[in-house]
Order: C-alpha cells, then sequence, then structure tokens
C-alpha cells in the first residue's frame, strides 16, 4: 500500500518535471516495486547506477517552497542585519540577545517535530535553513551541536515520555543540548571509552562517573546525551562492558564543565571539558537499549553530515558575492581585477563547486526525505567529505583574490578560512569518513560478489573465460550503456556527453572494485591507500551523478539561467572524469601511476627516526 | 696485436686490478722481496700492493728486541716539558724541511711522522696529512714519458704517498682539494696515488654514514653518561625513558678504585611498561647479564629484565572487539583474504622470544646492586613488586666485583667454565 502511495507521489513530482518521464517511469515502476530499492551508492560499487533513486532530482511542493521562504526571509534578514560575526569571533561568546532572536525564530527546534514544540522540517528544509545559518560559523556550530546531534539521540531513539519530557523545551531554546562522546583517550574508539555508570542498589538510578573534552555548548547546555560504559550481562551469561547513552540533566547534580577551550576557528561557540562526578542518571534517562549505546552514538553521528553540504554552498555563495564585488572594483594595471585569466579562474572554481555541493547535498536530503527510509549514510558522508574540503579550497582561493587584504583582519575572509578549517576535522575527520565510505560500499559488494569471486579462486572455466573476454572487450574500448543517454534517458541531450563519461567512469569502477576485492579480500582493510582512492573516485562519481541530476531538470523545467548551469556540470563531470581514471589507473595492479611502496618506505624511514632524515644540503662530507 | 699495445693493455690491467692482486699477493714473500730487489731501476712493473705500503706498525717487540733508532728520530726527541701536541708536530715537520733542504730521506721521515701522529694526537687531522704530503719535492716523480708512465714510476715515493693516504683512510680522514693538488704536483694525474685518492674520494663518502647507529667520536667519560649513551644506543623505542637509580658515590677515603655506591641507570619504554604491568604474577622474570657492548673502543655492559616466551595455551588472541569503532567497519564481513598476487610476506620462521621489560648499566654486577634497580623499577612499575624476580647473572659475582673500571673486561671463560657457571646459575637462582 505504501508503495503504491509512493508512486503516486513520485509520478505526480515526476509530471512536474517532465511529461516524458511519467511515461517512464509508469511503465517501469511496477516492476520494481516488489524489490526493495537499494542505496545508490552502494550499487555504484557493482558498476550500477541506481537510476530511479537520483533521478529525476527530488523537489519539493510548492507548498514546501512556499512555507520554507517564509522561513527564510526574516532568518536572512536577521543573520545580515544583527548578527555581527567579527565581534562574536573576537569576544569568542554569542551575545545572548543573538541567542534569544535565534530561539524566537524557532532555529532551537527545527526537525523536531511539530507536536513538541518545533518546526518538522524535512531534510531537504532544514538544508535550506542551513544555508542562511552558516553565514556565521560559531552560530552553525551551536546550532549543529544543539540539534544535529545533541538532541537528535531523542527525536531518534527516545521514548514517547522521553520526547514530551525534554523536546519542548530543547526546541523553544529554553534548554540547550551537548554531545558527549570524546574522551581524552577516545576520539573515534569507543572501546577506550572511561566514563563509566553503575547501576545504584536501588537499580533505580546509573551513578555516572567520568570526564568528556572538546564538548560543544559544554558550557551552556542543560540537556547532556553522555555515552558511558555499563556493565551488561551477555546473552551467554558472561558480563560485559558495553556502551550505553544517557539523558543527563545539569540538575542531575555532579555536573561541572572547564573554562572555554582557545580555538583557531569558531570561536564564537562554547567548547569546554564537561566532568560527571557521582551525578544520579534515572533509569528512565536511558536512550534507546541498556548497552546499545554503539547503535545510538552511529546513527546520529551518520545522521548529522549531510547538512554540511548546503551550510558551505549557503557561506561560498556570500563569499562570491564579497570577492566578486572587490574584483570588479579594484584596478592593477588599468585593468579591472576580474579581466585577469587567474583571478577568474578562481571565480569559475568556487561557483562549480558552490553547485556541485548544493546539487550534493539537495539530493541528499530528497534521499533522505523519502518515506521509506533509507540508508544514506555514504551519501551524507560523501557531502560532508567534499563539502568541507572544497570549502577550505575556496575560501583560500578567495582570500588569495583579496591578496594582503585577506589576511588582514578587518575583512571577513581569515576569520572564515579559520572557521572553515574545523569542517574537515569534526564529525568524523576526511580521513575517517573516506574509509566508512569505501569500506561500507566495498562490504556491499564483496558479499554480492562471494559467488563469482569463489568460482574464480576455484578455478571454474566458464567464469575465468567471461572474466577474460569481458576484460579483453574492455580493454578494446566499447561504450558503456547504462541507460542514462539516449531516447529513454533521463539525462538531458545537452549533458549526454557528460553522461557517458559518467558511465564509463561508474562501469570501470565496478570492474575495479571488484578486482581490488579478488586481489585482496577482506584484508583490504588494511590497505587505507587504495580505500582512500576508492573514496575518493565514489565522491565524485556521485558529484556528477547530483550535477547532471540538477542540470537536467533545470533544463526540463526551464529554470533561469540553467545554460550557466549546464556549463557547470559540464565543467565538473569533465574534470571529475580525468581525475577518476587516473585514481583508477592508481588501483591497478602495479600501476606506474601507483606511488604507495614508495609513500609507505619514505614515512616508515621518518617515522623510526621521529624526525627529517635527510643531510643539510649544506652539508659536506670533506 | 703490437707489442704496445699489450703494454698499455697490461698497464691498464695493473692500474685496474692493482688492488685485487695486492690484496691476493700479501703475504706471499716475494711481493716483499720483489718491489725492493727493483727499487733502483725505477721501473718495477710491481703491483701497487695496499697491504704492503701500510706502515708497519712500529712496536713489535719480540722480532726486534733492540730497535736501531730510526733516522730522523731526533726531530721528535721531547724536549723536557715539552707538550705533544699539534704544534710541536708541525715544529717537527718544519725542522725537517728546514735542517733537510735537499729534502734527503724524506720518505723515511714521512713513515717516521705516520707513526708519530696517534702520539701526538693529530691523527685524524687533514691539515697535517697535507703538511706530510707536501714534504714531497714536487714535479720530480711525475713520469714524462710515455715508458715512465706505463711502468710504475718511483714506485718507493708513491708506496710512501699511498700510505699517507691510507693512514687517512682508517682514520676516516676525507681528503680535499688541496690533497688532489699536491698529489697531482708530486705524482702526476695518472699515478697510484691519484688513483687511491680518486677512491678514497668515493668510497669514503659512502662508507662514513653507512652505520645505521652512529656512535659519536668522542665518548663521554662520566660512566653515568656513557650508560646512558649506550641504553639508548640499543633500545630501539625512541620514547623509552632513562632514570637514573643511583649516582656513583665514591668513598673518599679508599679513592676511586672501589666505590661504595655504583651507578645504576635504567631505560624502558612504555609499551615494556604495559608489558610488564600485563605480566602473569605466577611466572618469573629474570634479571640476566651482564652482556657487553662495544662502544668503539670501551667496553660497556648490560643487564635485562626478562620472562620466558608465555606457551601457546596462555597466550590471549587479540579480538577485534565488537564495537569498536564509531565511524568505520575495523573489519569486513567476507569469507575471502588476499590472493596469493598480493601476498608479498615472505614465509619466515621467526624466533619467538619472551618479552624484555627494561635494561639497566650499573657500576657492578652483582646481586646486591641489580636487586636496587628492581627496587627501583617497582615505583613505575608496581606490578613487578608481586612477580618473583630470579637473578640469573653469568660469571661468579667475585670476579665481577674485582672488574672495577669499565673498561675493563670480564675475564674471559673457556667453554668448561660456562658449563659450571650455568650449572652454579641454576643453584644460585632465588627471589629477591
Amino acid at each position: 500500500m505504501s508503495g503504491c502511495a509512493l508512486f503516486l507521489r513520485r509520478a505526480a513530482t515526476a509530471a512536474r518535471a517532465c511529461p516524458a518521464l511519467v511515461a517512464l517511469s509508469a511503465s517501469r515502476r511496477p516492476l520494481s516495486t516488489s524489490r526493495p530499492s537499494r542505496a545508490f551508492a552502494k550499487e555504484l560499487f557493482l558498476g550500477k547506477i541506481e537510476k530511479k533513486r537520483v533521478f529525476p532530482f527530488p523537489e519539493v511542493s510548492q507548498d514546501e517552497l512556499n512555507e520554507i521562504n517564509q522561513f527564510v526571509g526574516p532568518v536572512e534578514k536577521f543573520f545580515n542585519e544583527e548578527v555581527d560575526s567579527q565581534k562574536i569571533d573576537r569576544e569568542g561568546k554569542i551575545p545572548d540577545d543573538t541567542l534569544e532572536k535565534l530561539k524566537s525564530l524557532g532555529l532551537f527546534g527545527m526537525q523536531v517535530p511539530e507536536e513538541y514544540g518545533g518546526l518538522g522540517l524535512s531534510n531537504t528544509m532544514y538544508a535550506r535553513l542551513g544555508e542562511i545559518i552558516s553565514l556565521d560559523g560559531s552560530i552553525t556550530v551551536t546550532l549543529a551541536a544543539h540539534q544535529a546531534i545533541g538532541l537528535k539521540g531523542i527525536i531518534l531513539v527516545g521514548t514517547e515520555e522521553q520526547k514530551a519530557n525534554y523536546l519542548p523545551r530543547l526546541a523553544s531554546g529554553e534548554h540547550m543540548a551537548a554531545f558527549c562522546l570524546t574522551e581524552p583517550a577516545s576520539g573515534s574508539d569507543a572501546a577506550s571509552i572511561q566514563t563509566r555508570a553503575t547501576l545504584s542498589e536501588d537499580k533505580k538510578h546509573y551513578i555516572l562517573n567520568g570526564s568528556k573534552v572538546w564538548i560543544t555548548n559544554g558550557g551552556l547546555a542543560n540537556i547532556f546525551t553522555v555515552f558511558a560504559k555499563t556493565e551488561v550481562v551477555d546473552s551467554d551469561g558472561s558480563v560485559k562492558d558495553k556502551m550505553t547513552a544517557f539523558i543527563v540533566e545539569r540538575d542531575f547534580g555532579g555536573v561541572t564543565n572547564g573554562k572555554p577551550e582557545d580555538k583557531l576557528g569558531i570561536r564564537g561557540s562554547n567548547t569546554c571539558e564537561v566532568h560527571f562526578e557521582n551525578t544520579k542518571v534515572p533509569v528512565e534517562n536511558v536512550l534507546g537499549e541498556v548497552g546499545g549505546g554503539f547503535k545510538v552514538a552511529m546513527n546520529i553521528l551518520n545522521s548529522g553530515r549531510f547538512s554540511m553540504g548546503s551550510a558551505v554552498a549557503g557561506m561560498l555563495k556570500k563569499l562570491i558575492e564579497l570577492t566578486a564585488d572587490y574584483a570588479c572594483t579594484r584596478k592593477q594595471f588599468n585593468k579591472r581585477l576580474s579581466e585577469f585569466g587567474l583571478i577568474q579562474e578562481k571565480f569559475a572554481l568556487m561557483a562549480q563547486k558552490a553547485y556541485v555541493m548544493e546539487s550534493m547535498a539537495y539530493l541528499t536530503a530528497g534521499m533522505l526525505d523519502q518515506p521509506e527510509l533509507p540508508d544514506c549514510s555514504v551519501e551524507a558522508a560523501m557531502v560532508k567529505v567534499f563539502s568541507s574540503e572544497s570549502a577550505w579550497q575556496c575560501v583560500s582561493e578567495a582570500l588569495q583574490i583579496l591578496g594582503g587584504s585577506g589576511y588582514m583582519k578587518d575583512y571577513p575572509y581569515e576569520r572564515m578560512l579559520r572557521d572553515a578549517r574545523i569542517l574537515l576535522i569534526f564529525e568524523g575527520t576526511n580521513e575517517i569518513l573516506r574509509m566508512f565510505i569505501a569500506l561500507t560500499g566495498l562490504q556491499h559488494a564483496g558479499r554480492i560478489l562471494t559467488e563469482r569471486i569463489h568460482e574464480l579462486k576455484r578455478g571454474n572455466v566458464t567464469t575465468i573465460m567471461e572474466t577474460v573476454g569481458r576484460r579483453i572487450r574492455d580493454s578494446l574500448g566499447r561504450t558503456m550503456d547504462l541507460g542514462l543517454t539516449g531516447n529513454l534517458g533521463v539525462v538531458h541531450p545537452s549533458l549526454g556527453e557528460s553522461a557517458n563519461k559518467l558511465e564509463e567512469n561508474v562501469y570501470y569502477f565496478g570492474r575495479t572494485v571488484e578486482n581490488l576485492l579478488l586481489r585482496f579480500g577482506k584484508t583490504i582493510v588494511e590497505e587505507q591507500l587504495v580505500l582512500k582512492r576508492v573514496a575518493n573516485v565514489l565522491i565524485n562519481l556521485y558529484g556528477m551523478v547530483a550535477v547532471l541530476s540538477r542540470a537536467s531538470r533545470s533544463i526540463r523545467i526551464g529554470l533561469r539561467n540553467h545554460d550557466h548551469e549546464i556549463l557547470l556540470a559540464n565543467m565538473f563531470c569533465t574534470e571529475a572524469y580525468v581525475q577518476n581514471l587516473f585514481s583508477l589507473s592508481q588501483l591497478d595492479k602495479d600501476a606506474p601511476e601507483n606511488l604507495d611502496e614508495q609513500i609507505k618506505k619514505v614515512s616508515r624511514e621518518i617515522l623510526e627516526q621521529r624526525t627529517y632524515i635527510c643531510a643539510h644540503p649544506l652539508e659536506r662530507t670533506s | 696485436m703490437s707489442w704496445v699495445q699489450a703494454i698499455l693493455l697490461a698497464r691498464g690491467l695493473s692500474r685496474g686490478w692493482g688492488g685485487i692482486c695486492g690484496a691476493a699477493l700479501t703475504g706471499a714473500p716475494f711481493s716483499q722481496v720483489l718491489p725492493q730487489a727493483l727499487r733502483g731501476l725505477h721501473c718495477s712493473t710491481a703491483t701497487h700492493n695496499s697491504e704492503m705500503s701500510l706502515v708497519p706498525h712500529p712496536p713489535e717487540p719480540p722480532k726486534k728486541p733492540i730497535k736501531a733508532p730510526a733516522p730522523h728520530e731526533e726531530l721528535f726527541r721531547q724536549e723536557p716539558g715539552g707538550e705533544r701536541d699539534k704544534a710541536s708536530f708541525v715544529r717537527a715537520v718544519q725542522n725537517f724541511g728546514q735542517y733537510n733542504v735537499r729534502k734527503r730521506g724524506h720518505v723515511d721521515f714521512i713513515y717516521l711522522a705516520l707513526r708519530k701522529m696517534r702520539e701526538y694526537g693529530v691523527e685524524r687531522d687533514l691539515t697535517v696529512y697535507n703538511l706530510l704530503l707536501d714534504i714531497f719535492p714536487k714535479e720530480v716523480f711525475r713520469p714524462r714519458s710515455v715508458i715512465q708512465r706505463i711502468f710504475l714510476h718511483y714506485p718507493r715515493q708513491q708506496e710512501c704517498g699511498i700510505a699517507v693516504l691510507e693512514q687517512m683512510e682508517n682514520h676516516g680522514v676525507m681528503p680535499n682539494k688541496e690533497t688532489e693538488f699536491l698529489l697531482i704536483q708530486i705524482f702526476g694525474r695518472k699515478s697510484y696515488p691519484m688513483l687511491k685518492y680518486l677512491r678514497m674520494r668515493l668510497w669514503l663518502t659512502r662508507f662514513k654514514n653507512i652505520n645505521p647507529f652512529p656512535v659519536p667520536r668522542d665518548l663521554p667519560q662520566d660512566p653515568v653518561d656513557l650508560a646512558k649513551l649506550g641504553l639508548r644506543h640499543i633500545e630501539p623505542d625512541l620514547s623509552a625513558r632513562i632514570t637514573v637509580y643511583q649516582m656513583p658515590l665514591s668513598d673518599d677515603l679508599t679513592g676511586t678504585e672501589d666505590p661504595i655506591q655504583p651507578h645504576i641507570v635504567g631505560i624502558q619504554s612504555p609499551d615494556q611498561q604495559a608489558a610488564l604491568a600485563h605480566h602473569n604474577p605466577a611466572r618469573p622474570v629474570f634479571v640476566e647479564g651482564p652482556f657487553s657492548l662495544w662502544l668503539r673502543s670501551k667496553c660497556v655492559y648490560y643487564h635485562i629484565l626478562r620472562a620466558d616466551l608465555l606457551p601457546p595455551e596462555e597466550r590471549k588472541v587479540e579480538k577485534i572487539p565488537e564495537e569498536w569503532n564509531l565511524y568505520y567497519p575495523m573489519q569486513l564481513d567476507l569469507d575471502y583474504g588476499r590472493s596469493g598476487w598480493d601476498d608479498y610476506e615472505f614465509d619466515i620462521d621467526e624466533v619467538e622470544e619472551g618479552p624484555i621489560f627494561a635494561m639497566c648499566m650499573a657500576g657492578a654486577h652483582d646481586q646486591a646492586t641489580l636487586a636496587k634497580w628492581i627496587q627501583g623499577l617497582q615505583e613505575t612499575n608496581p606490578a613487578l613488586a608481586q612477580i618473583p624476580v630470579i637473578f640469573r647473572l653469568a660469571g661468579s659475582t667475585g670476579e665481577l666485583l674485582t672488574s672495577s673500571g669499565l673498561e675493563e673486561p670480564p675475564r674471559p671463560l673457556c667453554e668448561v667454565q660456562e658449563e659450571d657457571d650455568d650449572h652454579r646459575k641454576q643453584q644460585q637462582q632465588g627471589r629477591s
């Protein structure tokens, strides 16, 4: 029944997008409803494009759009007129009246369901608002720590009582939330968490003891989501230490926090240590199951990432405005800066990155908003990696356009640069997320390919012949057709070439993944340099899919400046295609482009001595 | 083939293979005689012999009971109260030039000076070597005709020149441009000293840094500093911490000969500390030693604290915890592994040894001193208090106690004694 409803909804969406598509989806949909649709990114690992997940580009209804525009207007006005980012950065504190205004705008409960007093925004709407909030890094981080991770646990796994008890106060901003996971000895290593919760004798309370570091909002929050080790009796009767999540109120007693940390960027956000000393937490405040904290933490972390894409895009759009103003007024050698090729290049770069990450972010948000609740954690992680790295690159380029002025505190660029640096670190460092992206996909592909690989290893003649034959055909170079272009294609013809490039990349990526699994099997976990490349290719592929989907939609419904979008999309696809080809060739065994062995040796030699070991260039032997 | 070609070939061969032939000929009696017989001819075909041209080691008492004074010995005679240093050495060399304008007997003098260098402490000084080379008359020994160039021209002088370079090489002194200039002036570009020079330029640089664990040239005199250096030298972990458990205290009455409190310096890395903390207290740990370590010309002795390898049934298998990494899977749930093509692991039978928990260097090698070390270790390793410690010290303690200085190696034990010691060791085993 729900599948049918979905079909209607999707069809309605598609009908607006393109009449031709209605026929297409109508003809295909009934066949595929029986099979649960798979996560898009994971299918890429098999060399397939799960078209109906990403084409057409997700849309919101007109009502929703009107609703969100009502929100956007006042928020944008507030951020442009009343928020003084320079002052926040200088004083290391968000002024109280600014916080009050944020609360009154409802920004503390954007994703809290409406029945609990929040705005109940969908992921897409949340991303849209994030674009505006990102005009100030400190406020973004404060709000994200409050609702993207701080209270997310309650929304995701909280009981009805917990929701009713906490969400209204949190949504109104009366209470602030914080997420307490990191410890001095435990970053992403859950096994080394030292904070401990022991059940009291009357079995009504847990006694919580331990310290958490780098807690955003740690000094301001009243409600903490705390992860601690508890003793759990396993199914086989043995007692084990397992992680459990708790909702801890500051009023429970024994909660103290250190003084705010002095940071490089996002200086207005409050980051400090939080200590729990014999804090009595009622058993009702266990979040999720006892011993199920690990899953809770993972879900919270995975769910919050996609919004970084739109936030960074919002920041970049503002950045383009600011720098373009400068480039068009500043004159050197009787020419405007905007007339110099090297300056123009930087604008093209910023626009392209903004376009791609925006497409990726809204595509992911759209996927997340689908009623079947798909697992989009890989996609979200890709958005996070791409947007954080682009942010760093673009802010740096923007600063470069300004030259010396950009380096001065009078201009916002140095602050934006400092603020942007944290994006590569928090919510899982980009290195860790690359591992996540690659390994999750490889796990999926590895399971499906198990049979094939076993046959190849056993020496099944048919399978081997088939593989060899396919390799020969591949090496002769054939055009891949995964159904993106052509008469029934979902991509607009003006993007046809880019779509072909994507198809070729996807096909060879699938081959490469199979090859890698054949070569490394489960030991691929140790090949981090290989995994990094797999993740990079996948991020590029996802970016290509997102821009193709979005640009196609823009052409079909005739959005303003869609020719500009085509330019950007084609540009990105060509660049990504070349990068992918290079990465894929590096993934071949014994490829001359592959410098892994040298890289490992150099670092080993350095790390053995813990110093730079080359002799000084001025050194002599006699 | 004309005879000229043949001779050219012979010359090339002798030059290229000189080193090898020389080494092969070492010790053969005729090679000693031959050059001397041909010396007057100035066209000796004897190949250059590196061993032969070495400076003969001066004191060989059994062979020459009464040593005739070498010529020019008086130049190095010590005036009363005079210091033996670079200045006086240079003065002696300059005096030779002054009193002997025709440089008669300069080869003998150079050999003598080479022998004396160590006494004056200038054996590593490049300028002194250049000064010695400068004694040779210039341009005289340069071959002038084709015939001279083919055969060894002025062999004795060339050998002497090689001896100078050889001694430089032995002391690791790299010749410089000035050396090259002098050699060209004296012997010409195509001469054996020049060949030696070129080889030194090539190889000395390569060999100079070949030791991945370099030892400083001047070792510290203080036994504690020396022990620190030695321990750092053995310990591969750079995070290891050196602790001085006891500073040496010497009894003023008896002098430095018999220190009442020998120094104890220990080293332990964090990993070793963690391993000791997890050690099963039911299994004893051993203090073993002394083992020798040579640092240049000094020998130091160290002791180790170690345990036996755990029997396989007691070893804990490292299991990947189920809920470990919050961000990505630490292992893939697949039932196939690495293919043979990508398995670069060599099949090596590794000898597994028990863990070593700490090392120390002490002024004395007796059980009392080492027990103090163990006491000191207990402060940072509380677990050690519960573990029985067995002392397995090689050699009888009495012997080792008499060797008070670090420089003195313990008396070499013959095979039988070692057997004996093993029995005694077992008897000596006791709990700390």
